[in-house]
């Protein structure tokens, strides 16, 4: 194992800036002042940043990405949560179908549940509506809150719940109380990955999309395939700023690792 | 024994999320299955039963030599996502650094970064005057810029630098489960490092390279984003043709007959995924 030790070190510092690279790129081809961005940088500036904000279409994608982020967070975090409790906690028959059932969305490109749900929309005349926007971001982002809140529950000690009925709570009231309260990392974790993905999501959005209702993702693609200036630079750090605060969040609320499943 | 909820109340916590996934995911595949062996005469749309769609597909070399492209561009993607994920997954399943939880961050952090961003940073690195040529050009080492972009190289790399975080969860997580004494019990018999590690490592991380492979492949043949934005559409893969089909042909038979092969590869490299994962987690814990 010692000998081996060095070669292992490189390759796993390789393999890490690799990864890190083009996300550390596009931050800095942000805060550089030329038009190309070469190496060495041709100095500080912010003005790509102000470009950004200036831009009223910019401004208008980063609005509704952020408004349906939240209402796609609220909605999946509420219809996962209870059905993640369901799929722990429930004595039936099925539940492991049903349980792959739920996080079938996560197993199929989303480049089909996009164009299965425009042709769908299209036929009960929904298309380009903010409804249907909503509705494919809820079915993608909802197997995520469902997996953050059942980790939480198959760890969870059943006998605190009782305990709590044996001092006298009742079974609505030992819930409310023990269970909420210890799976409210779950529940917290899943409506910030929720956000992060809805914010992130760019295929579902593609399908459903219209020029009125522009994610911010779909704004910054329809700019990189006609302009290549750093504004859409600043526009990416902005969205990584927006993820970085969130992963904080996850981290502080639930251990990373717990997350991912490890 | 836990005590469980009834039947009634989980149906009813159960029933929200299923409705809504049954009118809004599975009712539109199954349209989206109809659709495509319907028929489209003159831009106007009407159902039908006819495999006028496949047969299109199936008859023209083009469609052919897309799905080859597809299918081969995702074999190369997985293969250097194995290779760059191994090593990565193996130290972090067994280093004990107190850093473990930033060598965390940064493998996720791609993940959580919207997809077009990613592409836009290699963009940013390969274009003609991208970082990479711009500088080598700028400062004489080169007369003409290198092509890394708009052709298969360029498209692979991002391919792989989107999809190696799944690979290497995959993999840590098997890796885990190890146990270091078997390790020992094959060097105390006197194996060599690299032979304990081929010979037991290997083999018993065999269900994660699996799992991890199968799950890059079908995502790296479904990714429509990269080839577009590091392709320029000069590189054709079947997601592309799906997109162009339906939002700018405004074919929508012949598009969802495209959507609906896709769907049926994906379907069977799920399964053998679902299958993997499971027996990996029967047998192991």
């Amino acid at each position: 194992m010692e000998r081996v030790g060095w070669g292992l070190r490189s390759a796993v510092i390789a393999v890490y800036a690799f990864l890190l690279l083009p996300l550390a790129i596009v931050t800095l081809a942000a805060f550089n002042a030329g038009n190309y961005f070469t190496f060495p940088p041709q100095g500080f500036s912010l003005r790509w940043f102000g470009n950004f904000f200036a831009r009223r279409e910019f401004m208008q994608s980063l609005w509704l990405s952020l408004e349906l982020g939240f209402w796609t967070a609220v909605i999946s975090t509420v219809v996962g949560a209870l059905a993640a409790i369901a799929l722990v906690r429930g004595r039936f028959r099925g539940r492991d179908l049903l349980n792959a059932y739920v996080t079938s969305p996560l197993l199929l490109p989303q480049i089909l549940t996009g164009v299965a749900m425009l042709q769908y929309f299209s036929l009960i005349g929904l298309a380009q509506s903010y409804a249907a926007l909503l509705i494919g971001h809820v079915v993608v982002t909802t197997p995520y809150v469902v997996r953050t809140v059942s980790a939480v529950l198959y760890n969870f000690d059943v006998a605190l719940e009782e305990a709590a009925q044996s001092l006298g709570a009742s079974p609505v009231r030992a819930f409310v109380e023990i269970t909420l309260g210890i799976i409210k990392p779950g529940v917290v974790a899943g409506a910030v990955l929720a956000f992060a993905i809805s914010f992130d999501n760019f295929t579902i959005s593609l399908f459903l999309t219209s020029p009125r209702l522009t994610p911010l993702p779909i704004e910054l693609f329809a700019y990189l395939k006609y302009s290549f200036d750093p504004t859409a630079a600043a526009a990416s750090a902005v969205a990584i700023g927006v993820t970085l605060v969130l992963m904080l969040g996850i981290a502080r609320f639930m251990g990373l690792e717990e997350f991912t499943g490890f | 024994m836990r005590p469980g909820l009834s039947p009634w109340v989980s149906a009813a916590l159960l029933l929200p999320f299923t409705a809504a996934l049954a009118v809004f995911f599975t009712v539109p595949l199954f349209i989206m299955a109809a659709v495509s062996v319907s028929r489209q005469s003159f831009g106007r749309f009407e159902w039908a039963f006819t495999w006028k769609n496949y047969a299109r597909f199936v008859t023209d070399a083009f469609y052919w030599g897309v799905l080859w492209d597809t299918l081969w561009l995702g074999l190369a993607v997985t293969a250097a996502a194995l290779l760059l994920g191994y090593p990565v997954a193996y130290h972090l399943a067994r280093t004990r650094t107190r850093w473990k939880p930033l060598l965390l961050v940064c493998v996720l952090s791609p993940l959580l970064v919207g997809i077009v961003i990613r592409c836009y940073g290699w963009m940013i690195l390969l274009a003609d005057r991208g970082l990479i040529n711009g500088t080598l050009v700028e400062h004489g080492w080169l007369a003409r810029p290198l092509p890394l972009m708009y052709n298969t190289l360029g498209v692979g790399i991002a391919l792989v630098h989107v999809f190696l975080p799944f690979m290497i969860l995959s993999l840590t997580g098997v890796i885990k489960r190890i146990e270091p004494q078997w390790l020992e019990a094959g060097v105390s018999l006197g194996a060599s490092p690299a032979r304990t590690f081929w010979e037991i490592t290997v083999p018993l991380s065999l269900p994660g390279i699996l799992a991890g492979s199968l799950l890059v492949f079908s995502l790296a043949i479904s990714s429509f984003v990269v080839p577009v934005l590091l392709g320029g559409f000069k590189v054709y893969v079947l997601p592309i043709i799906v997109y162009e089909q339906i939002l700018s042909v405004f074919d929508w038979p012949f598009g969802a007959a495209n959507a609906f092969i896709l769907f049926v590869i994906s379907l069977a490299l799920i399964a053998g995924y679902v299958k993997l994962t499971e027996r990996a987690l029967r047998g192991i814990v």
